[in-house]
Formats: structure tokens, sequence, C-alpha cells
């Protein structure tokens, strides 16, 4: 979990990560400065063409005028142009750069995080960020900009308009602060809510085939209704609460508008002011309070986006290194000899998930492991590839332990084939280069009959989440991967229960291509055949 | 009737108790924000003008009056008109979740795609809150203030007003339209490289184990990394027009504000207006187009809506496929299966095995055996009744339960996972099927997505428990023992065999030692 913090308006995280960040703060700055001139010079420009036509009744120099309003007005747009420009800029790389360490991070630590929410996070959620940087932030800036300069032009004028204004400023981001701490617990509890739901709506999508054989997927309708039901409920009374700040912003801008109008006005009538000061001072005042109250607007733009990336920097930690890569001298050693595990355990909290376990496996041997479901066969894999660092006990490879390597070049003696292959989409020969892009379509036709599935076409079209396969044609295509990383050098076949949904035959195949392939196997498996086939049968996960 | 997004955003208007006065309410509660704060800017400025001319104090109390409800009333408004909005908003995308689910479930998916149903479902049917919030509310209300400023301004000077009417049509209405139109083919291009980045996020994910253990995670990596730079390129260029648009917005309000002042002066000049009209007359057209700032945007955002909308119009518009829902039936104390010449197949697809014919009554079991990808499944769903038989005919007696090669495991406890087979299982009977599962867990315990907290072997258990926990009169078993180690798989085929008592007894299977305790064998193939 993320230390709590208190937190300001910009994510130090996301300037430290992002450089795009800090570019983009100062160019605002600068831009919301000039912005904030041009606009007390065309304000002066106005109080004085109508000022002047009011008093003489005559449009003399109006034409100037009305050439450096146009100027001003032109130096506006441009900047006004300038700043979404550099805001989606920013947005965009701040963006790219999440959404890639997001996902080297998930890479890193592989299964920690559902799909559904990962996918969330990376479209939806990251987008969050675009109206955190295209709205939120350039209003900040411009929130500070803009009421210290026309504030400043204010009081050179008249010290009394001034002096309202200064009362009424500092009270807006008071009450928004107040605001904001009341709600900020209620927003992100809505963004933990939404992201509950979605997978709500998501698992109830992806289970609709399992409810239909059951006949319940059009009864879940009704709970589908209640959810949402209860979410809109929620949402709503958290939306009450949190526009409650924009609406504290509104009230006391616009009344503090009214009251200097009000005073200004009255002092005109008693000859305290003169009419271009007080129509310069009239035009100004809702400048100052403009930008503020367009932060108020785009507050939840700000806390989607915070929250976006508080989501991504969950993810990015989790993705850190299990070893201290510092440890890792291995590159230079050659990986050979017997592969020992050594009283290795492992658990998950105080879930013993692997009671200790020992063996060695010998160059060529095929050993099997069995035990009940649940007793740590794939957790001891797990910790075999190095995607898990076991609570004890070692590793061994002719006497080297893991530990002294990276994950890449201790993996570099292993090919693995887990339960459920993870396939890509595109072709059946695609999958099986993954071991080796350059393998002939001779060579991948050869591994596909050796793992028993000499009918598959090499064109035969993956889907989307192995769409196009069978349970059984994914593990072939899994186990034809893995003997071509056999034949490329890898020494280790690890196989979880590779010929499960296969026919007797193929799983004949497979158990010969194993044997024959002259690696060395680690096969988690059930099957009578395959465990008849090892050379060892070991017991995992039975505490002795 | 409207077709397309249209006409499925009034028609969920429609759906919404009191939907249209809920919308108008809401498009007249944002017309009135924007309209107060219009009227401040140019009651204020009346009141300063009049103020300049020293009158009796009296003379200004109307005006007074009108700053201070103005002031109080803008924040008002506009707090309630959001509330009213997104309210109206949430309601509106929660029937159409609910349309698209049940569109959904009425199709049979055994075996179909759903790869991008998450985004679909999920991020497209979100749109249609966009489209309320962002769009019809900010356009509707801008174009009642809009005819409200010009025909008040109108009083006082009718060439200004149709000054101001021009520009604010065109910072408001034209500006934007162009802005979408310009847009709309990058914004288009977004919405597929979303769905395909979303896809190979989720491809990743899934075989992230399978990519590190074959150092093909740089690959992955680079290819999500080429995904977001296109779709930072489509970006960019949406956002250019953005960009231009919002600039040339700026230049029309300049444009009223310069015309007004021309204008304005040389009517006081020539007498036909009181010198005091000329702040109003200048001052309002700024508030006004003050208030048409954001809608360019709002037009964007309406591209990026109705084609997500437009999908989840093809969702909802789909003939289904197969009856969706299996009919369980009813129970009976003679329940029976009888297969005659049938060949089964996906519907447009073609036959995938044809001429099987068996019988199956109470106190037998027939096993289905052959090769992978033969159409075990595909005759096990016609047996269901979820597809209909190509051909041949299957009569069905009795309630039919079904355990599927791949359950799907929700994300839930295990308790409600276990009431998927029997909605009304008390809690003793669902500890009762989870234990004869051989599955003794907490039914509180919660299971992650697609299973993740439990191993391969507990989630087999716990879709079987699903099927123990019901009352079903015949049983349909696709490889029962898979997954589960040889011992724990005998003891759970002796209880099986022993709990199905004399109910026919389908198995689709290729294990041998199942096969063995079957009565009879039917191969495909």
């Amino acid at each position: 979990m993320p230390q709590a913090r208190t937190r300001g308006p910009v994510d130090p995280r996301l300037l430290s990560r992002a450089r795009a960040t800090r570019v983009f703060l100062g160019a605002g700055v600068a831009a919301g400065t000039a912005t904030a001139m041009l606009v007390v010079y065309q304000a002066w420009l106005l109080a004085r063409s109508i000022s002047s036509i009011v008093a003489t009744g005559a449009t003399e120099g109006l034409g100037a005028t009305l050439v450096l309003l146009a100027g001003v007005l032109a130096g506006r747009a441009v900047l006004t142009w300038l700043t979404t420009w550099l805001a989606h800029r920013s947005a965009a790389a701040v963006k790219s750069q999440l959404r890639h360490d997001i996902m080297e991070a998930t890479l890193a630590s592989p299964g920690a995080t559902p799909s559904a929410s990962l996918v969330t996070l990376m479209t939806q959620g990251l987008d969050g960020l675009d109206g955190y940087f295209s709205k939120y932030l350039p209003q900040l800036v411009l929130a500070v900009t803009v009421p210290l300069i026309v504030g400043a032009s204010i009081l050179f004028s008249d010290w009394q308009a001034a002096l309202i204004i200064a009362v009424t400023v500092p009270l807006i981001p008071l009450f928004m602060a107040m605001v904001g701490w009341t709600t900020e617990a209620r927003v992100r509890r809505r963004y933990r809510y939404q992201t509950r739901l979605a997978r709500h709506f998501a698992d109830l999508v992806a289970g609709l085939p399992t409810l239909q054989v059951f006949g319940r997927a059009k009864a879940q309708a009704e709970g589908l209704r209640r959810t949402e039901e209860a979410n809109r409920t929620e949402t709503m009374a958290t939306l009450r609460i949190s526009f409650l700040s924009a609406l504290v912003l509104e009230l006391l801008s616009s009344l503090s508008v009214a009251i200097v109008a009000l005073a200004i006005g009255t002092r005109l009538v008693y000859y305290g002011i003169d009419f271009r000061t007080a129509l310069f001072v009239l035009i100004l005042a809702p400048e100052v309070y403009l930008p503020i109250r367009q932060v108020g607007v785009h507050y939840h733009d700000s806390a989607d986006g915070v929250a976006a990336a508080e989501a991504a920097f969950v993810e990015i930690d989790r993705g850190l290194p299990l070893v201290g890569e510092e440890h890792r001298d291995g590159g230079s050693v050659r990986l050979e000899g017997p592969l020992t595990v050594d009283n290795l355990t492992h658990s998950y909290g105080d879930v013993l998930a692997l009671p200790p376990t020992s063996f060695t496996l010998a160059a060529g041997e095929v050993v099997a492991l069995s035990g009940p479901s649940g007793g740590g066969k794939s957790t001891l894999l797990s910790a075999l590839l190095g995607f898990l660092t076991p609570t004890s006990g070692s590793v061994t490879v002719g006497g080297f332990s893991q530990t002294r390597f990276s994950g890449r070049e201790w993996r570099s003696r292993f090919a693995y084939v887990p339960q459920a292959p993870g396939l890509i989409a595109g072709t059946v020969a695609d999958n099986v280069r993954l071991a080796d892009a350059t393998a002939t379509d001779d060579e991948v036709r050869d591994v596909l009959a050796a793992a028993g599935a000499a009918d598959l076409d090499l064109d035969h079209a993956v889907g989307d989440e192995a769409e196009g396969l069978s349970a059984g044609e994914r593990r072939r295509v899994g186990i034809a991967r893995a003997l071509l990383r056999i034949r490329r050098g890898a020494h280790v076949l690890v196989l979880d229960e590779p010929t499960a949904g296969l026919d007797a035959d193929a799983e004949a195949t497979v158990v010969e291509s194993v044997r024959s392939s002259g690696a060395s196997a680690i096969v988690v498996s059930h099957r009578p055949a395959v465990l008849a086939a090892a050379d060892r049968v070991i017991e995992v996960g039975v505490v002795a | 009737m409207r077709s397309g997004w249209q006409g499925l955003v009034a028609d969920l208007v429609k759906t919404v108790p009191w939907g249209r006065l809920r919308l108008i309410a809401a498009i007249t509660l944002a017309a009135l924000a924007s309209g107060a704060s219009i009227s401040l800017i140019g009651v204020s400025a009346w009141l300063i003008s009049r103020a300049s001319e020293h009158p009796v104090f009296t003379d200004l109390s109307v005006a007074a009056v009108g700053v201070r409800f103005f002031g109080i009333s803008r924040g008002v408004f506009r707090y309630t008109e959001r509330l009213v909005g997104h309210d109206l908003a949430l309601r509106m995308q929660s029937a159409l979740r609910l349309r698209t689910y049940t569109s959904l479930a009425k199709t049979t998916l055994l075996g179909r795609r759903h790869g991008d149903m998450l985004v679909r479902v999920v991020a497209d049917v979100e749109a249609v809150q966009d489209v309320v919030v962002r769009v019809v509310l900010p356009f509707a209300s801008a174009v009642v203030v809009m005819a409200g400023t010009t025909a008040m301004l109108a009083r006082f000077s009718v060439g200004s007003a149709l000054v101001l009417l021009g520009t604010a049509v065109l910072a408001g209405l034209v500006l934007p339209w162009w802005a979408q139109r310009a847009s709309r083919a990058a914004d288009n291009a977004a919405v597929p490289l979303r769905g395909e980045l979303a896809n190979q996020v989720r491809e990743t994910a899934l075989s992230a184990v399978d990519l590190v253990a074959y150092d093909a995670d740089v690959a992955a990596l680079a290819r999500i990394d080429a995904l977001d730079a296109e779709l930072r390129a489509v970006e960019r260029r949406a956002t250019f027009v953005r960009a231009f648009a919002s600039g040339a917005q700026v230049l029309a309000a300049g444009a009223a504000v310069i015309a007004a002042l021309w204008i304005g002066g040389q009517a006081v000049v020539d007498g036909a207006i009181a010198p005091r009209l000329l702040a109003v007359l200048v001052l309002t057209p700024l508030a006004l187009h003050e208030v048409l700032g954001g809608l360019a945007q709002a037009a964007q955002t309406l591209t990026r809506a109705q084609s997500a909308l437009a999908r989840v119009v093809d969702v909802l518009d789909a003939e289904p496929v197969g009856r969706g829902d299996a009919a369980v039936g009813d129970a009976s104390s003679e329940p029976y299966v009888r297969v005659s010449d049938l060949a089964v197949g996906w519907p447009g697809f073609g036959a995938v095995a044809s001429g099987i014919s068996f019988d199956l009554v109470a106190g037998q079991s027939v096993a289905v055996v052959g090769p992978s990808g033969v159409g075990k499944t595909t005759l096990a769903a016609t047996v269901l009744g979820l597809i209909p038989a190509v051909s041949g005919s299957v009569e069905t007696q009795g309630r039919i339960g079904y355990l599927a090669q791949d359950a799907h495991l929700f994300a839930t406890t295990v308790a409600e996972n276990v009431r998927i087979g029997n909605k009304d299982a008390t809690d003793e009977e669902v500890v009762g099927a989870l234990a004869e599962a051989g599955l003794p867990l907490d039914p509180e315990r919660v299971v992650g997505e697609l299973g993740a907290t439990l191993s391969g072997g507990e989630a087999r258990r716990l879709a079987l428990s699903r099927l123990l926990a019901g009352s079903y009169d015949v049983l349909v078993l696709d490889e029962p023992s898979e997954h589960l180690d040889a011992p724990t798989a005998n003891a759970l085929l002796d209880d099986l065999w022993a709990s199905v008592g004399t109910r026919p007894l389908l198995v689709v299977t290729h294990d041998e030692s199942v096969v063995a305790r079957c009565d009879r064998v039917v191969r495909l193939g």
C-alpha cells in the first residue's frame, strides 16, 4: 500500500517521474502571466474608450483603440491556443510514460494484477490525466498569476475595491481546502467503488456462458439492476458533497463581484470614484475570480487525474525487482549441471503454500511431481522459474545459486509450459515462434507434431484469449513452443499438467517427445500414463 | 423512430422515470445559471453607468437588488443543474448497461469470443453519460442563452445584437461543429486504437508468465509502446484542431466586443441610445462568450461518444444466436435423453459431428469420447438446448445439470459461486456440496478474478460443487476428472457416481477410468 500523505495540488511523484510535467508548468506560468497582463490592458482600453465616449459624446481616437484591442485579443487567442497545445503534449507524454512503466511492472511480476483492472487503468484510468493536464493544471497556474496581476492593477486604481477583493479571494482557497478535505475520502472511495463495479460488470459478462448453462443469465439482470441502483445512489450522494466545493466557489466569486459593483456604484453617486476607474474595476473584478472559479469547476478532473496517477504508482511499485539486482553477478557463468532444490518453502502471509521440498534433477532425467491439488506444485514451479522469491531454501544449478542471476539469465535454461499457456493473438506458428522467431516452417511443423498437434495448421488463427483453439490445442501449442526452446539450447523442460485435455494418442506422443528431447524435465501431472513414463515421482505438498 | 445513437439516447430518456422532465429541468437550470452570470455583468454595468450620472439613490435600488440576486443565484442554479444532469445521466447509463446485459444474455455465448466485451460494455456504455452531461446540456442551454441575450440587447441596439448573435453562433455552434468535423477522423481512429490497446494489455497480462519465460516480454512491451505512440499521434491531431478552435473562439469574442464598441459608440454619438447603455452593450458580449468557451471540447466529446454508442447499438441490434439461457427443465421422476440421428454444430457454421444416436434413461450412463475438437462440447450444448440441432432430434425430460469444461468462477464468495447451481441452497447445502466435491473451503472466502486465488484443481471442484448443490435429474459432465490428482479423482468419481444414483448420466471425456465407469460409449469422429 502507498504511504498516506498530504496531497498537494500536484502529485510530487508526477513531477519527479515525468519531466514533461515540469516543462509544462514552467511554460504555463509564462503563458498565464502574459494572459493576465493582456487582460488588464484590455480592460483599461475598454474603460478608457467607453468613459471617453460617454463623457464627450464623440468617438475621437476610437479607431486607434479598436486596433489596439484587436491586437490584444489576437494575443490572447494565440496564448489560448498555446496553452491547450502544451497541455495536451504534457498529458500525452506523462500517459505514455506511465503506460510503459505499468506494463513493465506487470511483466516484472506476472499475474499480480487482475487483467480487467489493468485494462481499465491503462485506458480510461490514465485518460483521467487528460483532464488533469488540459483543464486543472492550466487553471491552477492562472488562478495564481491572474489574481495577483489583476489584483495589483485594481489596487493601483482603487484601493477600496482592491480591499474587498483582497478579503474575499483568500476565502475561496480556504473554503475549497475545507470542502476538499471533507470530500477527499469520499471521492477516493467513489473511484474504488467504480472500479469494483466495472469489475463486477465485466465479471458478470465474462461469466455469461456459465450462467446460461445454469439458466441463470437473464435472472442476473435483476441483481445488476440493484447494483446499478446502489451505485447511482452512492455516486449521487458523493456528488452532492463534492459539487459543494464548486457551489461555494461560485457563490463567493459572484457575490464578491456583486459587492464590488454595488460598492463602486454607491461611491460613484457620491463622487467617491470616477467613471473610468469604476468601469476598469468592474471589468477586472470577475477576471480575478474567473480562474479561481475554474479551478473549482475542474476540481473533479484533478481528483480523477490524481486517483489515476496513484493507481498507476501502485502498479509500478508492485513491479519492483524481487531481489536487488546489485547482488547478481552470475552473468558470465555457464548454467550447467544438476538442478538441486534444497528445503524450498513458500508462504503467502501465514498460509504455507509450499511445504519444505528437496530434490535433485540430473541431466536428462524426467521427474514427475504429484500430490493433492493446492499442495504447492504450481508454487514450486513459480519459484523454480524465478516468478516469486521463496520464503526459504535454495535452488542451485551446478552449485550456482539462483539468487546470483537475473531472472532473464536464470530462465534461459528453462522451457516452461504453464497449466493454461498464454497465447498471443496471431497464428499458431507465431505462438510457437515465441521460442525462436527465426524457426523455419518445417521446424515449427516438426515441434507441433512432437507435441501431438500434427493436424494443427501453422496459419490457424489464434484470437484474443486463445480464441480459435480448444484447451487441449492451446496446451499442445505451448508444448511445441517449449520443445523448440529446448532445441535452441534450454536444458530443463518444466511442464504443468501438459496432457490435461489431450486424448490418449496425443498424450503418448507428448510423453515420447519429452523423453526423446534429451532435456531434463519436471512434469506436474496426475495422469497415470505420464507418471508411469517418469524416472521418479516426487510427492509435493505432503508434509512429512 | 430515429435509429443509431440519437435514437438510443432519446429512447433511454424515455426509459428513465420522468426522463423528459428531468432533461428539460436540467437544460432550464443550466440556461438560468449562465443567464445569471451574464445578467450580473449586464446589470452591474448599467448600475455603474447610471450611478455616474449621480441620480438619487433610490433610482438604483432595483438594479442593486438585481445585482445581489444574480450574484447569489448563479451558484445555486449551477449546483442544482449539475445534480439533476448527473442523476439523469447515471440513470440512463444504468438503463443502457441493463439493456446491453439483457441483450447479451439472450444469445448463446458458450465457446464464443468475449475478449473485448469488457471494453465495449464498460467503456462504451459510459459514453451515454458524456452525451448527456457534456454535450446535450451545454449545447441546449447555450442556444437558449444566446437567444435570450440577443433578444435583450436588441431592445437597445439591433445592430449590436445581431453582431453578437453572429459571433455567438460562430463561437458556440460553427466553431465547435467545425472542430468536431475536422478532428472526427482522428477521434474515430482513436476508438479502435483504444480497443486494440485494451486487447493488447489484456493479452500481455494474461500471458505475462509465458512472455517472460520466453524472453518475449520486451517485444510485448514494444508492441504496447508502439500502440501508445499511434494513439498519441491520433490524439495530437485532434488536439491541434481543438486548440485552434479555442483560439478562434477568443477572436470571435473579440470581434463581438469591438463591434459593440464601434456600433454602440456611433449610436451614442448619434443620440440613438442613452450613454449609460454603452457599457452594457460592450460588457455583455464578453460575459456571453465566456459561457461559450467550453463548447468546442463538448463537440469533440460527442465524436468519441457517438462511435462508442454506435457500437453499443450494434450489440443491442444483433440477432441472438441459440437461446441464451438453458432451459433447465421441470423436475421429472422419469428423466431421459433421447438423441436420434443428430448432427451438431454452431449455428451458421455447419455440422461438426453427425449421425449421433443414443437413448439415456434412469440408471444408465453414457460416455461420449472422441479426439479433441470433434464436437463433444457442441453436442453437450445441443443436448442442453443452448443451440439448435443442425438436423436430427434431441428429446429430454427432467432438469439437466451441466459441468462445463471452462466454468467461470465469479469474483465473489465461494458460497455465492456454489449458489450459481442452486440459488436457494441453504448454508448447510453449500457446505455439503463443497465437501462432496472435495473442497472443504470456507464458504465466505472471496475468490479473485477468474478464480485467481484458487489452484486449477480447486477451481474445477468449486465448479463441480455447483452441480452437487442443485437437484438435477440428468447430469451432463464435461471432463469431470480433469485437473484432479488420481486418488482424489477416483474418490470424487466414486462419490459422484454414488450421488448420481439412478439419474441418467452423460459424460464427455477421454479419461479411460471415467469411460470404464459408464455403461455405454458413444464415439464421435
